[in-house]
């Protein structure tokens, strides 16, 4: 599979080296898939997703697009690698056509070809009735949906999202989801920078789990699940006020964990399940109103990881002291 | 053809892309422009208003203040009042404006995309020059009815007015794309628009002035479009004009240059 990004050990210092945004971090973006970057606020994600579309430039090692350094060919990265940042303020006089048009325009695309792929956004986004809108006048959902329009618009090879789903109602989310899947399955390579761990899931090959500007992680979301806890989760709901008993009543079978006022979680050993299951079945007086089993998610590893890594950092910070 | 048929740019570039040379580049320029002229799109009868507001009262202060003046007094006063707009929202107005746009991040939307500094540098320099040339017009229309008196008209009043806006322009345009903090920009902006308006020879004849900010009033645009429009409007195109009209080049040159360096937006060290 060929590279598109090589992230070659950058890092990213400011104010004179006492803020470290990105520390060593070294991997690489493969043709055609989709790489999740995952991470709490103030990770570093954006910091690198900005240095990789040469907003920003490293304070050492060196980010290339297809083999040569972005800071030697800014205007080809740009050319070839489609950024979604945040809302479109900068559009906000134009109107919902004008904005997607003209930024497919500024992109290379002829205005006739613009104008198409404008509308067939529109109409995919169930947004034509607001085509001739301001886009001050439309909703802050309506605005986002724009936005990612303009990353859509002109069909890029490369597409980079940081967040694109925030503030979405959830059908407009799922539409995105499913852009972004489309794209990818004709071929574009995209970069997604989300804290939404559990849609994200949906459609990307590959994650990288980045914390206190440093790469955790960064592996096949398969794998990477792989090296999680690998007990059952019974995701449990008690009787109204009857949790406690509930609780007592399961203590034998595995650890449970209080997830809410009636939820309980008890993890329990693969090969304890189908006992278990039957235990549940064959005592109707259990105070249960709902169970269900669920496998473990992309949430579970990126928790899984960042609880291993923050034992790792303590670790190394008592043998120093 | 639906969208999910067509190839992605880039991998196949036979798609409709647009030719590379001076088609691209006028057509990045004029879609840059729409942009810009969009934020003042809905509201350009304010902006026409504001420019004017100011300069009008004090045209007609100076009318009510001065007893019997002189052609050269009358002329000064209308020629002064019309910069004093472009100072106003040219210079003062454009400052902010763009400042603003910078610590809004709305400059990372166009480091995305694959356009020229020069064509962005351009259309917002543009968008001040046409958003200033009515003002200009009304301030002279008002100013020669108030007084009473005819200008000169001649097709050398087109670039001298040209210039001098686009020079003045160029300095708002500067300090809004170098501004390091919105509210530093929006104080030093102001403070600068009244210390040119009123203490260089826009509305004075340069020798009522001290030494210093003679030789202060040296450094601003306005002071050579100050004299340039006097001088064509009283009596038509001369010397003065001439030396003028190269000096406010010069200075739309090194404002362009200027503000083409200090915009880095695409590669922040």
């Amino acid at each position: 599979m060929n590279v598109v990004f090589e992230i070659d050990h950058v890092s990213k210092v400011y104010k004179k080296g006492k803020v470290k945004a990105n520390r060593d971090i070294h991997f690489d973006v493969l043709k055609g898939e989709v790489l999740g970057l995952l991470g709490p606020n103030g990770a570093g994600k954006s910091t690198l997703i900005q240095q990789m579309v040469a907003h920003l430039a490293p304070s050492e090692g060196e980010i290339r697009y297809e083999g040569v350094n972005v800071l030697k060919q800014p205007k080809r990265v740009a050319q070839n690698v489609a950024y979604y940042a945040q809302e479109p303020h900068t559009l906000t006089s134009l109107k919902v056509w004008e904005a997607l048009c003209f930024t497919g325009m500024l992109r290379g695309i002829e205005k006739k070809e613009a104008l198409r792929q404008a509308d067939e956004l529109l109409e995919r986004f169930e947004m034509t009735d607001l085509r001739t809108k301001q886009l001050k006048h439309i909703s802050g959902g309506q605005k986002r949906m724009v936005g990612i329009g303009t990353a859509l618009i002109g069909r890029a090879p490369v597409l980079i999202f940081d967040e694109p789903t925030n503030e979405l109602d959830p059908k407009k989310r799922r539409l995105v989801w499913d852009l972004i899947q489309e794209r990818n399955q004709e071929g574009a390579t995209v970069i997604l920078v989300t804290h939404n761990v559990l849609e994200a899931e949906q459609v990307v090959d590959r994650v990288a789990v980045i914390n206190h500007g440093r790469l955790f992680a960064i592996d096949h979301v398969s794998k990477l699940k792989q090296k999680v806890d690998q007990r059952l989760k019974f995701e449990l709901v008690s009787e109204m006020g009857k949790s406690d008993e509930l609780e007592h009543k399961l203590a034998t079978w595995g650890e449970f964990v209080k997830t809410g006022e009636n939820r309980l979680r008890l993890l329990i050993e693969k090969q304890e399940a189908s006992r278990l299951l039957d235990f549940i079945v064959g005592n109707p007086q259990l105070p249960i109103e709902e169970y269900a089993v669920v496998p473990p998610s992309l949430e579970d590893v990126y928790f899984y990881i960042e609880k291993e890594k923050e034992h790792e950092h303590v670790g190394a910070a008592s043998a120093r002291g | 053809m639906s969208m999910s048929e067509l190839p992605l740019h880039g991998v196949n570039q036979e798609q409709a892309l647009l030719t590379r040379g001076a088609r691209r580049y006028m057509v990045e320029l004029g879609i840059l422009f729409r942009i810009q002229f969009s934020i003042i799109r809905d509201s350009w009868v304010w902006v026409i208003l504001m420019a004017s507001m100011f300069p009008f009262m004090t045209l007609m202060f100076m009318r009510f203040f001065m007893t019997n003046p002189t052609p050269d007094m009358i002329i000064r006063s209308i020629t002064g009042n019309m910069l004093f707009g472009v100072i106003a929202m040219g210079m003062n107005g454009m400052a902010q404006e763009i400042s603003w746009q910078k610590h809004q991040g709305h400059f990372t939307f166009y480091a995305a995309l694959p356009i020229s500094k020069f064509n962005f540098v351009l259309a917002n320099l543009i968008r001040g020059l046409i958003s200033n040339i009515p003002s200009v017009i009304i301030l002279a229309i008002i100013g020669q009815l108030v007084y009473g008196v005819t200008f000169h008209y001649s097709w050398g009043l087109i670039p001298v007015l040209l210039l001098s806006i686009f020079s003045i322009v160029g300095i708002g345009v500067c300090l809004g794309f170098s501004s390091p903090n919105h509210q530093l920009t929006n104080m030093l902006s102001q403070v600068l628009m009244m210390v040119v308006t009123f203490l260089t020879p826009i509305m004075m004849d340069i020798h009522q002035l001290p030494k210093v900010l003679q030789w202060f009033s040296y450094i601003f645009p306005s002071t050579y479009a100050a004299e340039a429009l006097q001088q064509i409007l009283l009596t038509g195109w001369t010397t003065v004009v001439t030396r003028d009209a190269l000096i406010l080049s010069g200075f739309s040159v090194v404002c362009y240059l200027v503000i083409n360096k200090s915009v880095s937006w695409r590669v922040n060290k």
